[in-house]
């Protein structure tokens, strides 16, 4: 059997955890989650974290800061992985809580949560580095195939990682969609993962090439036809944390402060009460200090030996 | 500095006016002047260090070129003649006395008859432009002398604008660009060799028409101290002075050349002892600045002398301090030196180059991963990849013509041959069996390194490791090596080179096999029956059954990962067509035909007349196509039965001796899935029915597994449905394949989880598939897709008539709901249309016991299957014909 409380406390420190470790992590992960729904509820009061991007040491301050597990429920918006210098460790780290605190913790598939993107940003070579072959990409890919498309906080806000889809007007539709697979190019699955709000009038092209742009029209018919009052997504970078757009219709929650180290932008969640009021709680990129998890320089070190 | 006044009206008048002038007669060339790139002529150009009598004269006069000369005389250019242009350098021999700010060098004394040590006889070369009158040849339109700091610009193609040392602003507007350039180049010589003062600047309009640009082509440039003792200010000004050069080419490439003559990276890092000695933290990071800056000016030489043996130490200690984080140091150094990966080699080699080259490039992935990875942007790193490929490549091409691999490779064959190998025999057991793991280390790091090579080079590469015997690698690896680290490795090398091109691997087998062969005079590579003896592993087998066997005996989840992808690739009929880097196999013709499913309609099971019938193809078309074919076949005979084994239900013996545990079936029932939709379907269906397997699957539906690989089975019947083929459906109805997955449903109805979410998608599939079509304008159009829908309307049909209290309770599922609407239409519309045709004989003319192997092959079962075919195609029509009128009617 695992030690969940020991794995967590060691990739706090930003320790490699032993192949086989990440295995049982993934298939119990994976148990956790086919239970769970496309679109999950979720109950008041709740924390919506956005984008996350393998900064482990942000994601420890966002808990933080935050009130942590112990304190109160979390939604997470996808995007755990690539770019950052602890795309394994991040994404370890909320599986482990889930496991720990299932009723407490939701996680969400982002765009960057497929075999495909984490090929190219970062979270692949990542894993190669730091154990000299695939297998643990590979054990990660598929339990981000198991992950929830979407959540409801108290039937009246819609969390999602993109944003909406032509192809779905009401929840119900979403819940028809076998998501245990690789991230479409096209449909409903691959909107809610890639589309983003826009100052348009109706459906555009998205230039990220994939998912659409949709408006306040959009916005506004999805919010009426479900009867919710805000959708929450993330996706975007917003050098402020957070922007609420459409009169408050919508928000895009950003939880990696100075993203990819270099952007300087500061991060926020968003706390929902009973009441459904909404709190921002602002945070800063924590500051590198060297032999305490976020080194100067990464855990990028290369671990094998070469030869001739 | 150099200041760029250029914008001045009056010059951007004559600008215009000279171009409507000269835009007439002379095409503009684009040539691109000289810009500072040349270096062999070029000097370095820090008057504090170099003697401005250095002179080595190498500038010559030049030709005559075509020119109209104008002066500014009250703001306005005056136009003086137009006349011919020659760059002139006249030397005259002065007696001069050596300027004070000369003296830190001697000059070089040209004139050899000096006779007084202080006073030298220098020849001191004088540059000038001269214009001469065409029509008065005598006549001198312009003389002027390049000297001072006099800045000339060349505006566009055809003009130089400068004021000279007495504040004359005067312009020459050329012919052609030809002439300007001539005279432009001549300019820059002076400057490089003896007026180090002046400068040539090109000033162009901006690419989006508002203002202009200027560049540096030749000047005055400052450069760092190259004193040996450095100070706080010196670096200051280095980093300054380094920061600014790296505006124009021309300055970037001479403090480039500046950097490698004279050293100063060493400079730097011996300083750097001293600082780190000092603890002088200001000067560390000012270092650690330098380094960076250098680093940004992208140039080869000066990456590559930083990871060389002499410098990676003193580079990697001055970039621990980091002015990002001033109050922290790293431990580059310690790492390096002592925790880190080391060097090792399996078997020395003399070749010291190449163990250089190694080093270096190790050393740079380990700048870019490590030391500097929150310093380079996707902007400034290409220059760093690229030169780690140049390394990797370099690498690749030695190992191959060295005999070096041939000695890795030795390590795995079988004893007897090595009692022989000098190298080998003399190892222990223990020696031999750590070898043998560094060696598949090494071969696994080589393999991966080769992974970014042009593909020609890595085909090569490949090439030479197959013919090098690599499967006797894999052979050990699998056979005798416990670690399933070192398991892994060898998968993964194999990996790489199946997806690289897999037609690699099988046409070197193929190869080896026909030379052994050549012996048996019967031998006929076109003879596909040849290779069919049963039970029989032909060589190109070799690898899929290797493979298969870890798969289904290995435990470790990594390996099978591994095993899977490995499958995936070898049994992937476009990556056998595309997936090679050479294009030697054509993508048209038959095998386009090959993977095409319209063929779906031949006669069921008449695989071989479809052989035939394309093996005449074949053979016009290209042997490697029909290679392709006999793999395919060859995988059905001899490795399909093993690998899904576990999915193959014998009727007669119902009893499996082997437990295969969950985690494993999802692997073969995800692979069934593939070869179902990915391969031929003659030949996938054949196997999948007359094996049973289906029956299989839908038994994995039930309760007895865990939920993901229930609902990885689930997939694979959709998937199968999602082929809309007869054949399938009518052995899944007739098999009542569907039940386990209703049960499965059952139990999930009031759960919101992925099970109801993967069951409601199969409604979806069949729903939509079952849509109303809307009446097109072309009514064959519509009467083909109305068609293809017979499969689904048949499916829901029979679901809703088997499963229809269970469905009933699921309407508020939408797609149920569609599904049973959709059921009324047609039942409907049936009904309407009464005596002719009902629903229920379409089910009564599906056998209800399930199909048996007997039934399928033999004469019989083939005609009754046709019968059911033209019964079906009849219920198509009356279904659609019906359907299609109710629809326009709603």
């Amino acid at each position: 059997m695992i030690n969940i409380e020991q794995i967590i406390e060691l990739l706090k420190l930003g320790k490699l955890i032993p192949e086989e470790t990440v295995y049982s992590i993934c298939l119990k992960a994976q148990e956790l989650f086919i239970q769970e729904a496309n679109v999950s509820h979720v109950d008041t009061p709740v924390t919506i974290c956005g984008d996350i991007h393998g900064q482990l040491h942000d994601l420890l301050t966002l808990f933080e800061k935050s009130g942590g597990m112990e304190n109160t429920r979390y939604i997470f918006l996808g995007d755990f992985v690539d770019r950052g210098f602890y795309s394994l460790e991040s994404f370890l780290l909320l599986l482990c809580f889930k496991l720990r605190y299932p009723d407490r913790v939701t996680l969400i598939r982002g765009n960057h949560e497929t075999r495909q993107i984490t090929k190219v940003y970062g979270f692949y070579d990542e894993i190669l580095r730091k154990y000299g072959n695939s297998n643990v990409w590979r054990y990660c890919c598929e339990v981000f195939d198991y992950l929830s498309l979407g959540a409801i906080v108290d039937n009246q806000i819609f969390c999602v990682h993109g944003g909406l889809s032509p192809d779905v007007s009401t929840i119900n539709e979403i819940r028809a969609i076998d998501r245990k697979q690789e991230v479409p190019h096209e449909g409903a699955m691959c909107d809610l993962l890639w589309s983003d709000p826009d100052d348009v009038d109706t459906w555009s092209l998205s230039p990220r090439g994939a998912g659409f742009l949709f408006g306040k029209n959009e916005v506004n018919k999805f919010l009426h036809e479900n009867g919710f009052d805000l959708i929450a997504r993330a996706h975007q970078l917003v050098m402020e944390g957070y922007k609420e757009m459409f009169d408050g219709g919508l928000v895009t929650v950003w939880s990696a402060p100075n993203y990819c180290y270099r952007c300087g932008n500061i991060a926020a969640v968003l706390r929902i009460d009973d009441d459904m009021s909404r709190n921002y709680t602002i945070f800063e990129a924590v500051q590198p200090q060297d032999s305490v998890g976020n080194a100067i320089i990464p855990t990028k070190k290369p671990q094998m030996d070469y030869f001739l | 500095m150099i200041t760029l006044d250029t914008n001045s009206p009056s010059k951007q008048a004559i600008l215009k006016m000279m171009q409507r002038e000269s835009s007439g007669d002379c095409e503009m060339e684009g040539d691109e002047i000289n810009n500072g790139n040349n270096k062999e002529n070029s000097h370095l150009m820090n008057g504090e260090h170099i003697n401005n009598n250095d002179i080595n004269i190498q500038v010559n006069n030049t030709d005559l070129k075509r020119v109209k000369v104008y002066v500014l005389e009250d703001n306005e250019w005056k136009d003086t003649g137009t006349g011919f242009c020659m760059g002139k350098i006249a030397t005259e021999t002065s007696m001069a006395k050596i300027a004070t700010e000369t003296t830190e060098t001697t000059p070089t004394p040209l004139n050899e008859t000096s006779a007084n040590p202080n006073v030298t006889k220098l020849v001191k070369p004088k540059a000038f432009l001269v214009v001469s009158n065409e029509e008065v040849p005598n006549q001198v339109l312009l003389e002027s002398k390049l000297e001072g700091n006099v800045e000339y610009q060349r505006q566009e193609e055809t003009l130089i604008v400068w004021k000279d040392v007495e504040g004359h602003d005067i312009a020459l507007s050329f012919e052609e660009s030809v002439g300007c350039d001539t005279i432009c180049n001549f300019i820059v010589q002076v400057q490089r060799n003896f007026e180090r003062n002046i400068s040539l600047v090109a000033v162009r309009s901006s690419d989006t028409g508002v203002g202009s640009v200027h560049e540096i082509i030749a000047g005055p440039i400052s450069l760092p101290s190259i004193d040996q003792k450095q100070t706080t200010p010196t670096l200051m000004e280095a980093l300054r002075i380094l920061n600014g050069n790296t505006v124009y080419d021309y300055l970037k490439n001479e403090t480039v050349e500046f950097v490698l003559k004279n050293k100063y990276i060493d400079l730097l890092i011996n300083y750097f002892h001293e600082a780190e000695e000092k603890q002088c933290l200001k000067d560390l990071l000012l270092l650690s600045s330098i380094i960076k800056t250098l680093i940004l000016y992208n140039n080869r030489d000066i990456i590559e002398l930083m990871v060389d043996d002499a410098h990676i130490m003193g580079i990697i200690g001055i970039l621990e301090y980091d002015t990002e984080f001033p109050t922290m140091k790293a431990n580059h150094r310690s790492y390096l030196e002592t925790s880190g990966p080391s060097f090792k080699e399996v078997f020395p080699t003399e070749n010291n180059d190449l163990k250089e080259i190694i080093k270096k490039c190790f050393r740079l992935q380990f700048l870019k991963d490590v030391v500097l990875v929150r310093f380079f942007d996707d902007g400034n790193i290409n220059l760093v990849l690229d030169i780690i490929l140049d390394f990797e490549t370099c690498i690749i091409n030695f190992l191959q013509m060295d005999p070096f691999l041939t000695r890795i490779m030795n390590l795995y064959e079988p004893q007897d041959k090595q009692e022989n190998n000098e190298l080998i025999s003399i190892l222990t057991e223990t020696e031999l069996k750590e070898k043998k793991r560094d060696g598949i280390k090494l071969l696994h790091q080589c393999v991966q390194m080769s992974k970014n090579l042009d593909l020609s080079d890595k085909t090569k590469f490949y090439r030479y490791l197959i013919q090098k015997d690599l499967f006797n690698v894999l052979q050990y690896a699998f056979n005798i090596e416990t670690d399933s680290n070192v398991r892994i490795m060898a998968t993964d090398t194999i990996i790489t080179i199946i997806e690289h091109d897999i037609l690699l691997i099988q046409n070197i087998q193929h190869e080896k096999s026909s030379n052994t062969d050549n012996s048996d005079p019967d031998h006929d590579e076109n003879d596909i029956d040849n290779s069919d003896t049963p039970g029989k592993q032909t060589e190109d087998m070799k690898l899929l059954s290797i493979l298969s066997t870890i798969l289904l005996t290995d435990k470790s989840p990594g390996l099978r990962e591994q095993v899977v992808q490995a499958l995936n690739t070898l049994l992937h009929p476009d990556g056998c067509i595309n997936g090679n880097g050479e294009g030697e196999y054509d993508s048209d013709g038959m095998l386009s035909n090959f993977n095409n499913n319209s063929l779906m309609d031949d006669d069921y099971g008449d695989e071989q007349k479809w052989f035939n019938s394309t093996m005449d193809m074949a053979r016009e078309i290209d042997m490697n196509d029909l290679q392709l074919k006999r793999y395919f076949k060859n995988f059905y005979d001899q490795i399909a039965p093993k690998l899904f084994a576990p999915l193959i239900s014998n009727i007669s013996t119902d009893v499996k001796n082997i437990q295969y545990d969950d985690y494993l079936l999802i692997h073969i029932v995800k692979l069934l899935s593939f070869i179902s939709t990915e391969h031929n379907r003659i030949m996938s269906r054949k196997f999948i029915l007359e094996n049973g397997i289906l029956n299989t699957v839908s038994k994995l539906v039930g309760r007895d597994h865990i939920l993901q690989l229930r609902l990885t089975a689930v997939r694979a019947i959709k998937n199968i449905v999602s082929l809309n083929d007869k054949y399938y459906y009518r052995y899944m109805i007739s098999n009542n394949l569907f039940d386990s997955m209703f049960e499965l449903l059952k139990n999930n109805i009031n759960k919101d989880n992925l099970a109801n979410s993967c069951i409601q998608d199969f409604f979806k599939i069949i729903s939509t598939n079952c849509a109303p079509i809307i009446p097109s304008t072309n009514e064959n159009n519509t009467t083909e897709t109305t068609q293809l829908k017979s499969n689904f309307l048949l499916l829901s049909k029979y679901l809703v008539e088997r499963f229809n209290d269970l469905l009933i309770q699921f309407d508020d599922l939408p797609f149920v709901k569609a599904l049973l609407i959709q059921n009324e239409i047609i039942h409907d519309g049936i009904l309407d249309k009464g005596e002719e045709f009902d629903g229920d004989e379409t089910l009564e003319n599906i056998p209800t016991e399930p199909l048996t192997e007997e039934d399928q092959i033999t004469e019989e079962a083939r005609d009754e299957t046709h019968d059911i075919e033209m019964t079906s195609v009849e219920t198509d029509s009356s279904v659609n014909q019906n359907g299609k009128r109710v629809y326009s009617e709603i």
